[in-house]
């Protein structure tokens, strides 16, 4: 005799979000760094600029600093993301 | 009609190991969810399986009865329990709780709620001995309920979603009921605008608790210049930011405020102009660095008196009380809600 159990997961979330897809190069590209306000993220993000821009040829690299570092990205950043070609965030400490 | 994903398995272990394996647990062994027990939780609650208790918003999550249901069987509730759980979790969705930022965090805090009101004796809540460690059934299951639940909806597991650094013990579980019926004061509910014989819940992002003893004094003023010394440390070594702190005060120190007339409020307005510590402290600790220039500046625990959660429970026999500190700052606040019970949200 076997037991029916239920799975406890949230079983909707591949249907969320999807991967994007990604850039074939970053040549021109405009890319946005998102900075959770932590200190460690200001020389994480100078290091990162100074690669993109010089090495993989980067147009254009916009910065922007959350309110709340605990807290998902404002509204204001939200709405710039469209503008650009990829973004970098979820740095933490 | 229940929508989960069931799988069949061969006995009671195989289900623990299947859990396991999927990192579905707490590292506990769980009650097996079956499509039975799961309805008769939701059938407890008068909640149809997709009704939504909320939604996570940082991940667009929509949290159901269903999915919450599932999670409290395999915590060990009862049906009478599942009504607090999602009480628990709606609270915990309120934006100013910040459940994101609370449950990810390095800083490694968990939820502590806080039930007042009849529902605590219906449910054989014990807020006496052992509060703080698993005191009763009802506590214990309901608190272990929202972890899983964390884990298992919002991926809150060690090292995806959760980043603690450390976390503490009271991941667990660390749901507590208040003691009213040992003390005069207000409840904690009834602090918080609740009115009076409200079943309710009080959810904070919660430092682990850290015990205090002062046995040697009847004063009240003494007595908290014990709790007192005790936030100020965390302030030295935790976080300077002020935030909902918590005190939990047993009988024994208990009868010394009564017997001197002082009220909740009393207490909330003694700690918020005492626990206050200037940044210069800092250098007393190995945090020189960081004092700068502002070594003069005061810092308070609190920013409003109301910002302590002041807590009557702990065993009768004993000068111990507890303190428990912010996850951090005012980012995450204290959320109270009623125990509802919706006219029109019943199974179809």
């Amino acid at each position: 005799m076997t037991i029916t159990i239920l799975d406890p997961t949230h079983e909707e979330d591949s249907k969320v979000f999807q991967m994007a897809s990604g850039l074939k190069n970053l040549k021109g590209a405009r890319i946005g760094f998102i900075s959770n306000g932590k200190k460690g993220t200001y020389p994480f993000f100078n290091v990162l600029e100074s690669l993109l821009k010089n090495e993989y040829e980067v147009g254009e690299v916009v910065r922007v600093v959350k309110k709340n570092y605990s807290a998902p990205a404002d509204t204001e950043i939200m709405n710039q993301v469209p503008k650009w070609d990829a973004v970098v965030t979820g740095v933490g400490d | 009609m229940l929508k989960s994903k069931t799988y069949e398995l061969e006995d009671p272990l195989a289900v623990q190991e299947y859990f396991h394996s999927r990192r579905w647990t707490d590292g506990l062994p769980v009650v097996p969810p079956t499509p039975q027990s799961v309805q008769e939780m939701l059938d407890r609650a008068n909640l149809d399986p997709e009704h939504l208790i909320g939604i996570e918003p940082v991940r667009n999550r929509r949290m159901t009865a269903e999915k919450l249901a599932v999670n409290a069987v395999m915590a060990g509730c009862l049906p009478d329990h599942f009504p607090l759980v999602c009480e628990s979790f709606s609270a915990m969705l309120k934006e100013p709780f910040l459940l994101h930022g609370a449950t990810a965090s390095t800083g490694g805090c968990a939820v502590l709620v806080v039930i007042n009101g009849p529902v605590r004796e219906q449910l054989g809540m014990c807020g006496t001995f052992n509060v703080l460690g698993s005191s009763d059934r009802a506590t214990t299951v309901i608190g272990r309920a929202i972890r899983l639940i964390l884990c298992n909806l919002l991926d809150v597991r060690p090292g995806d979603l959760d980043r603690s650094t450390l976390g503490h013990p009271g991941k667990f579980s660390y749901c507590i009921a208040e003691d009213e019926e040992h003390t005069e004061w207000l409840s904690l509910a009834e602090d918080r605008a609740m009115p009076r014989g409200t079943s309710a819940v009080t959810v904070m992002a919660a430092g682990s608790p850290r015990q205090i003893m002062n046995e040697w004094t009847t004063e009240p003023e003494a007595i908290l210049d014990t709790f007192v010394a005790e936030m100020k440390a965390c302030m030295r070594h935790y976080s300077i930011w002020p935030g909902n702190y918590a005190i939990i005060i047993p009988p024994q120190l208990r009868t010394h405020f009564e017997k001197a007339g002082w009220s909740k409020k009393d207490i909330r307005k003694y700690v918020f102009e005492h626990a206050r510590i200037q940044r210069k402290e800092w250098a007393d600790c190995g945090k020189a660095s960081v004092v700068g220039s502002q070594g003069e500046q005061e810092y308070a625990a609190l920013t409003d008196e109301d910002h302590l959660l002041v807590i009557a429970a702990g065993g009768p026999a004993g000068g111990f009380g507890a303190v428990i500190p912010p996850w951090f700052g005012t980012k995450s606040k204290a959320v109270t809600q009623a125990l509802g019970v919706c006219l029109d949200c019943g199974p179809q």
